[in-house]
């Protein structure tokens, strides 16, 4: 199991698109995937899931990830918060 | 009722009625190129609409022989037609063609560019019609011609789907062979709703709406895999039949694949043509257990909910955007407050 703490840093927050981005990513690997805000757990290969955290521009998740492909899959989604999905 | 469907030489589905047209003006200007047409006569002879995918070789029309001249084709004149008018007397050759111009003929065209006797060019010009020389073969140019015209024209065709209607909506299944069309469409008249066609579905394009209906008068019949033939009519009642439905959403079911893109917020929708319509397309992925008739019934609801301008997709996707605009000036104000 791998645990990666990264931040929201796109503008306008993880709304639909992101989380799709996020989904659509995490449903090729194999590994189980969620995501942490505070006290929220959800299940990150689900896009109503996803969507509920409303992560804000600024705010911190905890990714974690596993089985057999997790650092691939965390690498991944990591990337994709990094590069804001291609926002601002 | 069903209308009869014409078919015309090549099997191929023409419309009736309110038939469309074109222009030989604006056909010459689409087809010139391709065609290698010049026009021989001058242009004010452009001036009629060819109202038909059919095409003439007038034969006996020149020799006088009136009877089903098919005037109102385009008229196609290749060597046969040309060495025969060359052989008439200049006087005969005047008096056949003046009497095969008195028909409103659309166009003539000549092929492989062979010259015409002066006399055609001075009476055609006299009695506006127009006259075009190809550098095609006749054979040719039929073809080229015909898939053009039949372009125009062919405003219905067939398709292998099943069409229902459920809520009111009319919704056109397809999918390979075996997925279970017919078995998603018996549920759904299990359910209260209604089923236009099984397995063949003629599509119609009337002004801009698709209308699909049976191909034949038979009655409502339809194979179910394992049991054969059975008539939907008689056995679920008058009420689980129409006749013909709008064609509003196409549902193209199929086996579940992993790696495939399944649409799942619903803010972007994907379009299918059939003659010339835009119609939305849902891919249904579909596996063992899943409940296709009710996801269908949802896919007609969320239809009408959107014609009554409610997208849920949309809905919910601006309230999340609401909460994170919220969310992240508060915390800006917080940081402020901080420092």
């Amino acid at each position: 199991m791998i645990r990666k703490t990264i931040k929201i840093v796109n503008k306008l927050g993880m709304h639909a698109r992101p989380a799709t981005m996020i989904v659509k990513a995490a449903t090729k690997f194999r590994s189980e995937f969620k995501i942490v805000k505070s006290d929220m757990e959800i299940n990150g290969k689900s896009i109503m899931g996803v969507m509920t955290l409303a992560a804000e521009y600024g705010s911190e998740l905890e990714l974690v990830a596993d089985g057999v492909d997790e650092e691939f899959l965390i690498k991944e989604i990591a990337e994709m918060f990094a590069a804001k999905f291609g926002e601002e | 009722m069903l209308e009869p469907v014409p078919l015309d030489e090549n099997g191929l589905t023409i419309k009736v009625g309110n038939m469309k047209k074109i222009s030989v003006k604006e056909f010459y200007k689409i087809k010139k190129k391709d065609l290698s047409l010049s026009l021989i006569t001058h242009p004010n002879t452009m001036q009629g609409d060819i109202t038909t995918s059919f095409l003439n070789r007038p034969g006996l029309a020149l020799t006088g022989y009136f009877e089903r001249f098919d005037y109102n084709r385009i008229q196609i004149l290749g060597e046969t037609e040309i060495s025969y008018l060359q052989s008439l007397k200049e006087k005969d050759l005047y008096n056949n063609i003046k009497e095969t111009f008195v028909y409103n003929i659309p166009a003539i065209i000549i092929t492989k560019g062979l010259s015409i006797p002066k006399q055609i060019e001075f009476l055609a010009n006299e009695m506006r019609i127009p006259i075009f020389s190809s550098r095609l073969s006749t054979d040719k140019l039929f073809n080229s011609l015909r898939i053009f015209l039949q372009g125009i024209f062919a405003l219905s065709k067939t398709i292998h789907g099943t069409l229902v209607d459920v809520f009111g909506v009319g919704i056109l299944l397809t999918g390979k062979s075996g997925i279970g069309k017919s078995e998603c469409a018996l549920e759904l008249v299990e359910r209260g709703q209604r089923i236009i066609t099984d397995d063949v579905v003629k599509i119609t394009s009337k002004e801009d709406i698709l209308v699909g209906c049976g191909t034949n008068d038979y009655g409502h019949f339809m194979e179910v895999r394992g049991i054969g033939l059975i008539d939907v009519a008689k056995m679920f009642g008058i009420q689980a039949v129409r006749m013909k439905k709008r064609i509003d959403v196409q549902i193209e079911l199929m086996p579940w694949k992993d790696n495939m893109d399944y649409e799942r917020i619903g803010l972007s929708d994907n379009f299918v043509e059939i003659l010339g319509n835009n119609v939305p397309i849902i891919y249904l992925p579909i596996s063992p257990g899943k409940n296709i008739a009710v996801i269908i019934e949802v896919v007609a609801m969320n239809h009408i909910s959107k014609l009554f301008g409610y997208d849920a997709a949309k809905e919910y996707t601006n309230k999340l955007q609401e909460d994170l605009t919220r969310k992240a000036k508060i915390r800006e104000n917080q940081i402020e407050k901080k420092e």
